[in-house]
């Protein structure tokens, strides 16, 4: 084994050499970008805050102060271990002027630093970065590579920020318990020596930054998925597994008093004085006037770092989360507390009220180790297939299949007829025009022009280079009489992440609807379908009743619910008077406030989504053979194990198709979204609609263009998953 | 299986009121302010049954829906132009289904893949260049127009869940009238279509009820206020500012209560022409 943090597999166990050479070319890459940009990247807000502590740190450690270390209080909320170990990469420069300690957030950071002290801090916090990417490249090279030019990690490591730190010990937290946890347990409290540096590790975390210590929540759900696995369907063991978390935990809580030396008067005040903080924050008018939505996390995901033209080698930070979907089933398999991790450091962000864009470095490693598994599906593993094809053809099964005789192409012409005819009229011609007119600024104004051929005219013309494309304002569209070229330059910018806030919402609302549906529609089938359940035929019929009404009718009946002036909420509240409790009062301002509304839409979809579910769920529990679950009543399985261990992985493959297609009716959910009349949610079927009713034709079609793309890369997916895409429908 | 105790009987049952609860809600609040003769324009008080029971607000809104047209006249134009889109698919369609299902021809693959395509295609995908193309072709404002319109968003779907059909039934039938001496179309007329007329009409009806409960793309390329159809008076209503909240809630019976008692009627035949395709593939 090359090394002890690799997974069994893949080309890179044959070759140690090879192995340790990808490492090294990770470290000098990450190296190289980090440098980099802590050269050229201007200063920024925050980083004279944490130069100015710093300073401080060192000052009283070379008076061998250590009173003032302990009772130093700027910027509190933050534990101090990062500061302080600035601070000691200080001592051995001489003292500098020290920087104020700012007192207003909004007072833009100062525009020069003291010298080399700036840049001494700038290389340290870049070597966490470089030791972090060459870590997780220890685990897997590709996913090491992906970290190395990831823009926000660069930036934020590259730049004095507290994030550094706490982004490597969490990385190696995790991966020190991936490795311990696949050892022989150590005598003392069952601890070998991988897992006490796991719990050291996060101890250091703590102290570092809180926020990243969500990877000890998923050390802990991995370690109890794990004891599930292990004691198969019987109940006994969680008192072994019990002793080793504590230990594990404790430690960890130890680790983290021993190094912060700001609780070492009054730890517990002061440990709640810090946490309680953030809350006080998240309600300040700073965090307010930053306007950031609640998917902000997601739109930084979906975007490079902006800001820094030139500064970043390889900007494609979009790239790296559309792979880290296509790898997120690989993940689980392989490295599954890592997709816990994933999961969790996002549902945090989410729900965290502060939106800026360094905590997403919280999930950078994970979000990295997934798109180094998304590109061995997409493009390694294709590729050593064909080569071992080439090499020895005799592997590759190919299908033989009797070529189509001309005679079976007439035969089948006449009934094709019909149907391509009006097919090629309604939906193929305009399929294609639609690509056209997304290369013009075809426009309510220009349409005469448009429909007289001066759309085609246009597009001829650009891509044979007789015209110069015009350049289209997309905020503020020029209305032009007659139709122009505008070149590629409007797709360019929406595949390169101009809709990156649309599509952040719409992945949220694809998966919180999809996935209430799918958790209510199950739930109600596994109840319908136990036996001697008294009513059942009338409990059907209950159910099914949403899915009869036209989703509009549906949507317009919560409508008249929510409504602000004559809904429920406001009734009540009315009926109520002066002792309505604020809930209520909240409930009636939806439409201004996005996290509300989306909630009020989630239900009104779950409610009309959810019979689809059941129906599919019903279906495919009549399948599953009772014989297997007479044999697991044997084994003594019963309730919620009987469910996890039996029915679940028995019943997804029949539910995937499902689930997909209606995740793709989510993504395009355009009725629901027209009646709400919502402003702050949408979709792009949504926008494009409107766009296209206010004559802006060509940024509609624009937008189309892309919703189609996206499309045909989930039914891809999809296919893939029902085998063949035979006899898939609606649902 | 093990039987269920009778704690657990009722913790079902319990859990099943609650799911009755949640369905209910916003039919029992329609129905409160459809049929409520207190309310002037909206509701002002909470409750779950009509105050006054009244067909008022019913009789009301029949005379004089919120358009110039009256209620049959809504609906004639809905019948034309939904019935005309899902006859236009299901009749085109057909023989392309049979095809795909029983014939072999090159770009099989590629066709099926694109039905697919089309078929989960959102219909604002397709809106902006058929707006563009009808205004070219001077049919955008009529019933025809909007006719065509729906055929391009429900045409796909049809032709897919057909094919699904055809392929279902034995072919052992088709070689057995082939050996009698019947053509292909003969076979085809004989045996298949009546074999699947149910799941065909099923098609159909989806085509019809896509066109039937659709009104955005409606008054984008409607301009005339005769060719107004029900949904799209129901939606012009809602966004109508000085909306009547009575009236509004009973265009939504008008236009629902009939789709709801077909659902529940053709339950059987719907759940399985909706469902059984994607269960197929799993079996597999």
């Amino acid at each position: 084994m090359p090394s002890p943090f690799s997974e069994a597999g893949g080309l890179m166990n044959k070759n140690k050499l090879a192995f340790f050479f990808l490492v090294a070319a990770v470290f000098g890459l990450a190296l190289l970008t980090r440098l980099r940009a802590a050269e050229l990247l201007p200063i920024d807000y925050d980083e004279d805050d944490y130069l100015s502590a710093a300073q401080y740190y060192a000052a009283a450690i070379r008076r061998g102060d250590i009173q003032t270390v302990i009772d130093y209080r700027f910027n509190y909320e933050h534990p101090p271990l990062s500061k302080l170990v600035y601070g000691l990469a200080l001592l051995s420069l001489p003292e500098a002027e020290q920087v104020p300690e700012p007192t207003d957030p909004n007072i833009p950071p100062a525009t020069s630093l003291p010298e080399p002290q700036f840049h001494r801090v700038r290389y340290l916090s870049s070597f966490w970065g470089v030791l972090t990417a060459t870590a997780l490249a220890a685990v897997n090279p590709l996913a090491g590579f992906l970290l190395a030019i990831n823009t926000w990690h660069t930036k934020y490591t590259a730049q004095i920020m507290l994030e550094a730190l706490p982004a490597l010990t969490s990385a190696l937290a995790v991966i020190f318990y991936t490795v311990g946890i696949r050892r022989r347990p150590g005598r003392v409290a069952g601890l070998n020596p991988w897992l006490v540096a796991s719990a050291v590790m996060l101890g250091l975390t703590a102290s570092a930054k809180y926020m990243y210590c969500v990877v000890g929540l998923a050390i802990l759900a991995d370690w109890w998925l794990r004891r599930d696995d292990e004691q198969g369907v019987s109940r006994k063991g969680w008192q072994k597994w019990l002793l080793p978390v504590m230990a594990w935990g404790g430690l960890a809580i130890l680790i983290f008093f021993a190094t912060n030396p700001s609780l070492w008067n009054h730890p517990l005040r002061r440990f709640w004085e810090s946490l309680f903080y953030h809350w006080g924050y998240s309600q300040s008018a700073h965090v307010k006037e930053a306007g950031l939505p609640y998917y902000q996390p997601l739109v930084w995901l979906l975007i490079s770092v902006p800001w820094h033209p030139g500064v970043f080698l390889l900007p494609v930070d979009q790239i790296v989360t559309v792979l880290a979907i296509f790898g997120l089933g690989r993940l689980w398999e392989r490295q599954r507390v890592f997709a816990i991790w994933l999961a969790a450091a996002l549902v945090f962000l989410l729900i965290w009220s502060t939106k800026w864009p360094q905590y997403i470095l919280m999930l950078s490693v994970p979000l990295c180790l997934a798109a180094g598994y998304g590109l061995e599906v997409l493009v390694i593993d294709p590729l050593i297939r064909l080569y071992k094809g080439w090499r020895n053809p005799s592997l590759v099964q190919k299908q033989y299949e009797k070529p189509v005789t001309w005679r079976q192409n007439l035969a089948a012409l006449p009934w094709l007829l019909p149907g391509i005819t009006i097919l090629t009229i309604i939906t193929l011609f305009p399929l294609l025009y639609q690509l056209a007119m997304s290369l013009t600024d075809l426009s309510n104004m220009s349409l005469k022009d448009g429909i007289q051929g001066g759309v085609w005219r246009e597009v001829v013309q650009g891509i044979s280079g007789q015209v110069e494309p015009v350049d289209l304002d997309v905020y503020n569209p020029q209305r032009a009489n007659e139709v122009r070229y505008t070149g590629p330059g409007l797709l360019k910018d929406i595949f390169s992440g101009g809709l990156s806030d649309l599509v952040s919402f719409e992945i949220i609302w694809t998966v919180l609807s999809v996935g209430l549906q799918l958790g209510l529609g199950l739930a109600v089938a596994l109840i319908l379908e136990s036996p001697n359940l008294l009513f059942r035929r009338w409990w059907r019929v209950v159910c099914i009743l949403p899915w009869a009404i036209p989703e509009f009718a549906g949507v317009l009946m919560w409508l008249q619910i929510y409504d602000p002036q004559f809904g429920w909420a406001k009734q009540t509240a009315e009926g109520l008077g002066a002792n309505a409790p604020g809930i209520l009062m909240a409930l009636t301002r939806w439409r201004e406030e996005p996290v509300i509304s989306l909630v009020l839409m989630l239900v009104a979809a779950t409610w009309y989504g959810f019979p689809i579910m059941m129906l599919a769920a019903t279906a495919g529990l009549k399948m599953i053979s009772p014989v297997v679950y007479e044999a697991a009543a044997i084994d003594g399985a019963s309730g919620w194990k009987l469910f996890r261990q039996i029915t679940w992985p028995l019943l997804l493959p029949l539910l995937v198709p499902v689930m997909i297609i209606r995740a793709i009716f989510a993504f395009n959910q355009f009725y629901l979204f027209y009646v709400f009349e919502s402003r702050t949610n949408y979709t792009m079927s949504y926008l494009s609609y409107f766009l296209a009713k206010s004559g802006f034709y060509a940024i509609s079609a624009a937008i189309n263009i892309f919703v189609i793309v996206v499309l045909i890369t989930l039914i891809l997916v999809f296919s893939r998953w029902s085998r063949a895409s035979e006899g898939v429908t609606y649902a | 299986m093990h039987k269920n105790s009778w704690l657990r009987q009722v913790a079902y049952q319990f859990a099943l009121v609650l799911v009755l609860i949640f369905v209910m809600i916003p039919i029992l609040d329609i129905f409160r302010i459809a049929f409520d003769g207190t309310i002037r324009l909206a509701p002002l008080d909470f409750r779950l049954w009509p105050k006054e029971f009244t067909f008022d607000t019913f009789v009301r809104t029949w005379q004089n829906p919120s358009q110039d047209l009256s209620v049959w006249q809504l609906l004639k134009n809905s019948l034309i132009v939904s019935g005309g889109a899902a006859l236009l698919s299901v009749s085109l369609g057909l023989s392309m289904a049979y095809a795909f299902a029983r014939m072999r021809f090159t770009g099989q693959r590629v066709g099926l893949f694109g039905l697919l395509l089309g078929s989960l295609m959102p219909p604002v995908a397709l809106m902006t260049p058929l707006y563009v193309l009808l205004t070219l072709m001077g049919i955008r404002t009529t019933l025809f127009g909007l006719m065509l319109v729906y055929t391009a968003f429900s045409m796909p779907f049809c032709i897919w869940s057909m094919r699904s059909t055809f392929q279902a039934i034995p072919k052992e039938l088709e070689e057995a009238a082939f050996l009698d001496g019947a053509s292909a179309f003969k076979t085809f007329l004989r045996i298949n279509l009546p074999l699947s007329l149910p799941s065909i009409t099923v098609a159909g009806l989806v085509a019809f009820l896509t066109g039937y409960t659709e009104f955005a793309i409606g008054w984008l390329f409607v301009e005339s206020s005769k060719n107004v159809t029900l949904a799209m008076a129901l939606s012009g209503a809602v966004n109508y500012s000085g909306a009547i909240w009575g009236s509004l809630s009973a265009l939504v019976f008008i236009m629902g209560v009939p789709i709801v008692l077909i659902f529940l009627l053709l339950q059987k035949y719907l759940v399985k022409g909706l469902l059984v395709g994607g269960l197929e593939a799993g079996d597999e």
